[in-house]
């Protein structure tokens, strides 16, 4: 038997759990998805891994980029392939964030879930890796830019720096390079898959982090296998497919619409952009990947250029992330409540507010030197607000001057706040300064979002306890059920019918092809709900 | 479940198999229509288009240092030297031979039926072309096991070649490959003189223009080329679809 103190791979070893475990009704019920965002990063890993094993056939590290536009324009379906993998990998990063800032705000990292914790963390280190090397295989000008700041980074690291720069970027030859890359592209994948497993199982040890209740505001928080849970098969594997097929629906809907837009801003472009030996290299900017935009600005900054890009990228990137490790030791008390967490609250909202600003600053200028003081505000701002305000807020609840039955509706909606605020006062400076047309539809979006959450704050503090009522299944009538669902498998049958006569021959059809084959996986999980409504009541 | 307890009319309508089994069948319709979509880009994506051409090149024979067209007089009768040419993909050498006597003077190339021992069959070979039709060519990757030049080259009339019995009067003027052995004939549609192939070496059919005085590699007889299931398809094809470049290597030690 193992004791209560061992750490979890002893007890895991010692005292195997049955995997994977039943779950309870209400996460598969509406707003249940907020304890599957683990599971859709996992469905946009499979995407990834199933996509990438297909391009492996055709990438050849000596004519990389040769054989991305090979692929993407004279390999049947190639480009439907390529598009999605890359937007299946922003899925992915997107997905990530939202479990790991999920996980921050309700305190899954607390008791007794350290170690899965850790190892999303690396997970989440692994994932940005595989990201920067497989977005600079395609050995486009874009790939190219990456390439260089990643190897200047890696270069600066003191006494080891070359041998990094080997080990990651090879000899310096073009082939070696890029097989290389394609070497650690794949290399991390594994390691993720690995990982993840170690993550999983770790996570089905724990249990899931339940539905918070009144009382039960404390760590250590254990789901107590019910025996009323609904076994795996069929209730949750079925809804692990409803899942899967949403998600295939908008991994292949995005890219294939975006194919379809010409002038596609180069950040979001489904598509490789020309060759770095191209004339027209140059106007296309020098981005990186947008995931990791916010680390590229803080490279334009001039107190950067003093101590170099490498200990640049251990200062921008590596704070965060030592900050996201030590935060089970930093807020280690037991409560789960957010207004009794201040601190974890406030450096949550203002590193997300600093990693999007940072992300679109440098979207905006990219490669502008900006000034200490500039940075120095940038920096300071946002963290005396959000601070003052969360502060404020949690003191008010605490002295029963606010009374709120969602105080975490207030902290999102700083967050939005704060951002909308800080994206308009920017713009507004650039048009001042420049008065282009560019500037001026993304001002009024943005003047809307920082209107639409300042109204929503003032909605959300007005905001009475509600009254909980007990759901009863909704049901759907017999005769329409049958018809959604005749109806639905009949177009699904007619969608197939006029895909297949699609040719492969140009990037127009092949997004055509995507946007079908998006639509048969929305009617797939369409069908897969209304069973599930139907016959199990979820 | 209890007898007794009044069954809700949605439980009763859950457990109807008709309507369940409806709503099965609509969703494998759905999900074999998803999967089938998938399946048609993924099948013709995975399978790799041919490389090729779909007929023979119609090529003229150029000088590869000079780039003019190859006439009867840059062709040297009984040249020991290696003189190849791509066709018709790249990658596929061929030899360019002037056949003469022991004395140097144009033989004419008959054609002759020359017979496949592998399969049984038998084809026609072109003959010689050119003012004294002495002119042949045919693949220079050995139909044994796919050796190349240096390996597998012409040996003049007269010359010995090691190995063999072949020498003196008894060498017509053969190639021979010295990996494994082959000879082949090319007086006779370069048939088989000694295994181990079990394959003549496949013919090039040539045109010669008398009023330009040019040579042109129109088409192939005989056997596919070595480790080829196409003789115009696996290799990529020539940079140019009008010529293709004649060069010579020097002879063989």
């Amino acid at each position: 038997m193992t004791e209560k103190n061992d750490p979890v791979f002893v007890k895991m070893m010692n005292d195997p759990q049955p995997i994977p475990r039943r779950v309870p009704d209400y996460m598969r019920k509406k707003g249940g998805i907020w304890y599957w965002t683990g599971a859709l990063v996992t469905i946009a890993f499979l995407y990834e891994a199933l996509t990438g094993l297909v391009i492996l056939f055709y990438y050849q590290p000596a004519n990389a980029y040769g054989s991305t536009t090979n692929f993407l324009n004279s390999t049947p379906f190639g480009s439907v392939i390529l598009t999605t993998h890359l937007y299946g990998a922003y899925a992915m990063i997107v997905l990530l964030y939202a479990h790991l800032l999920r996980n921050l705000f309700v305190g899954a990292f607390k008791k007794p879930r350290m170690t899965q914790w850790f190892t999303g963390i690396l997970l989440l280190l692994l994932t940005i890796g595989v990201g920067f090397f497989g977005y600079s295989m395609s050995g486009d000008v874009l790939s190219a830019d990456a390439t260089d700041v990643g190897r200047g980074i890696a270069q600066g690291a003191p006494l080891i720096g070359g041998y990094i720069e080997r080990i990651f970027f090879g000899d310096g030859t073009a082939l070696s390079l890029f097989q290389r890359m394609l070497g650690w592209h794949i290399v991390l994948t594994a390691l993720i898959g690995v990982l993840f497993m170690v993550h999983f199982i770790i996570a089905e040890f724990n249990t899931i982090m339940p539905k918070i209740t009144k009382k039960e505001f404390k760590a250590p928080l254990i789901d107590h296998e019910k025996p009323d849970y609904k076994p795996w098969y069929p209730y949750n594997i079925l809804y692990m497919v409803e899942l899967t097929f949403f998600m295939f629906f908008m991994i292949l809907l995005i890219p294939s619409v975006l194919t379809l837009i010409s002038n596609v801003p180069a950040l979001f472009s489904p598509l490789p952009q020309v060759s770095p030996s191209s004339p027209l290299a140059s106007i296309v900017p020098p981005y990186p990947p947008w995931f990791l935009l916010f680390v590229y600005k803080a490279m334009d900054f001039n107190m950067v250029s003093v101590i170099g890009t490498f200990w640049g990228t251990v200062l921008f990137g590596g704070a965060p992330l030592i900050y996201l490790l030590l935060l089970p030791i930093l807020d280690r008390g037991s409560s789960l409540k957010l207004v009794e967490r201040p601190l974890t609250v406030s450096l949550g909202i203002v590193g997300l507010i600093y990693m999007m600003g940072l992300s679109i600053w440098g979207a905006l200028t990219p490669g502008v030197i900006i000034p200490d003081w500039e940075v120095l505000l940038f920096f300071l701002i946002p963290a005396v607000v959000v601070f003052l305000l969360v502060y404020s807020v949690t003191g008010w609840i605490k002295r029963g001057r606010l009374k709120h039955p969602h105080p975490e509706r207030i902290f999102i909606n700083f967050t939005f706040l704060g951002l909308s605020s800080f994206g308009l006062g920017m713009l507004l400076s650039a048009f001042l300064t420049s008065r282009a047309m560019m500037y001026e539809i993304p001002l009024v979006l943005l003047a809307m979002a920082a209107s639409i959450s300042f109204i929503s704050l003032f909605i959300i503090l007005n905001e009475k306890p509600e009254i909980v009522e007990e759901e009863s299944p909704r049901m759907m009538r017999s005769r329409y059920y049958v018809a959604y669902s005749g109806g639905f498998a009949m177009s699904s049958v007619a969608i197939i019918y006029v895909i297949s006569g699609i040719p492969d021959n140009s990037l127009t059809n092949g997004a055509l092809y995507g946007i079908g084959l998006a639509i048969l996986f929305l009617i797939a999980g369409a069908i897969v709900k209304i069973y599930r409504r139907t016959q199990f009541g979820e | 479940m209890d007898e007794n307890v009044k069954e809700n009319p949605v439980d009763i309508e859950i457990r109807d198999p008709s309507k369940r089994n409806f709503l099965k069948a609509m969703s494998v319709v759905a999900v074999a229509a998803a999967v089938g979509g998938v399946g048609r880009g993924l099948v013709q994506n995975i399978i790799p288009k041919d490389v090729g051409i779909t007929g023979f090149p119609s090529l003229t024979l150029v000088n590869s240092a000079s780039g003019q067209p190859v006439s009867t007089s840059d062709i040297k009768v009984n040249d020991p030297s290696v003189v190849l040419f791509e066709y018709p993909l790249q990658g596929e050498p061929n030899f360019l031979l002037r056949m003469g006597d022991s004395s140097n003077r144009d033989v004419e190339v008959k054609s002759v039926n020359v017979s496949v021992p592998s399969s049984g069959k038998k084809f026609q070979s072109p003959g010689g072309v050119g003012p004294y039709k002495s002119v042949v060519a045919a693949s220079a990757i050995c139909e044994h096991l796919g050796c190349v030049p240096p390996m597998i080259h012409f040996y003049k009339p007269g010359s010995s070649i090691p190995g063999t019995s072949y020498s003196g009067a008894s060498n017509k003027g053969f190639v021979h490959c010295n990996c494994h052995g082959s000879t082949y004939d090319p007086l006779n549609g370069f048939g088989i003189l000694s295994g181990p192939t079990q394959k003549p070496l496949p013919n090039i059919v040539l045109n010669y223009d008398s009023t330009s005085d040019t040579y042109k590699a129109v088409s192939m007889v005989g056997p596919t080329i070595y480790g080829q299931t196409d003789d115009l398809k696996g290799n990529s094809p020539l940079s140019s679809d009008t010529q293709t470049q004649v060069s010579n290597s020097g002879t063989p030690k």
